[in-house]
């Protein structure tokens, strides 16, 4: 057996964990989000509307942070796909320690990044889809604090791409 | 004893029936329209469809095509068509929030009128 110092057998280990870290933790980050705006959505519902309020917020209105959470799971989507297409089977062209572990840096970074923007989204989208119900006026700034979230998301996402493309050259 | 009520002619509560105009929400009118207007429906399952299909139909669709294998910028262009959706809705949010600001100011202005 050929010894191999920097690419060993163990290597696409660390690939493959890329992988799985950035979809369960992008994931745990998007439910998160999904639940807890949910769970501001539920409570509007609670409320009559005729007797709180002048003007009902609308379904759309409310649902954006739960788009927004989608959002992150997509970001931790194209990130793993892109990982998988890098990983082969073994065969002649070995796969290096150091892609395993660039590809490891990638599946964090925007798993992680994911799990902080949709707990952010979660926090905000629950008391801000509240508050919004009494005040439409807090609908702007609603949405700009959300998309502050999602941007850290984003973030992580450039990250995991440019580390991406230096795994293959 | 000659006004003794006959008890046995009277309902309790509970075997009152709600007779028409009789019941104590009878003058009272149900809102019986859908809670959900049906172009909400509508606007929640395009959106839906697209967040769904569009960065992953854009990826594949441009991976071997446009970008001709270079599978980073077609990943790129996943999540900014990704954003570009939310953008959307965000839009569409934003005008039905006007619109729905606008109308009870018309209907007050023709009250005063």
């Amino acid at each position: 057996m050929e010894d191999h110092p920097s690419a060993p057998d163990f290597a696409p280990f660390f690939g493959m964990a890329g992988i799985a870290a950035a979809m369960i933790f992008g994931s745990i980050g998007a439910a998160y989000g999904t639940a807890k705006s949910g769970i501001g959505i539920a409570g509007v519902g609670t409320f009559r509307p005729d007797l709180i309020m002048k003007v009902p917020p609308s379904h759309t209105q409310c649902l954006i942070p739960v788009v927004m959470s989608g959002i992150i799971a997509v970001y931790s989507l194209v990130i793993s796909v892109l990982i998988a297409e890098d990983m082969n089977p073994p065969g002649p062209t070995r796969y290096s320690l150091f892609n395993g572990f660039m590809h490891l840096a990638c599946g964090i970074s925007v798993g992680m990044t994911g799990l902080a923007a949709g707990y952010c989204i979660g926090v905000v989208g629950d008391k801000g889809v509240r508050a919004y119900m009494e005040q439409s006026r807090v609908f702007v700034g609603m949405v700009l604090i959300l998309i502050f979230g999602e941007v850290l998301g984003l973030y992580g996402l450039i990250v995991a791409l440019i580390l991406n493309t230096k795994a293959k050259g | 004893m000659a006004t003794r009520r006959i008890i046995s002619s009277e309902k309790t509560i509970l075997d009152q029936d709600d007779h028409d105009g009789s019941g104590p929400a009878a003058d009272q009118k149900s809102n019986i329209s859908p809670a959900v207007p049906m172009d909400v429906i509508v606007k929640l399952l395009v959106f839906t469809l697209a967040m769904i299909v569009v960065p992953i139909g854009s990826y594949f669709a441009t991976v071997n095509t446009l970008f001709k294998g270079n599978s980073t910028f077609a990943g790129a262009l996943a999540a900014v068509m990704a954003n570009v959706v939310l953008i959307a809705y965000v839009v569409v949010a934003y005008k039905e929030d006007q619109s729905d600001q606008l109308d009870p100011k018309k209907k007050e202005g023709k009250k005063d009128l």
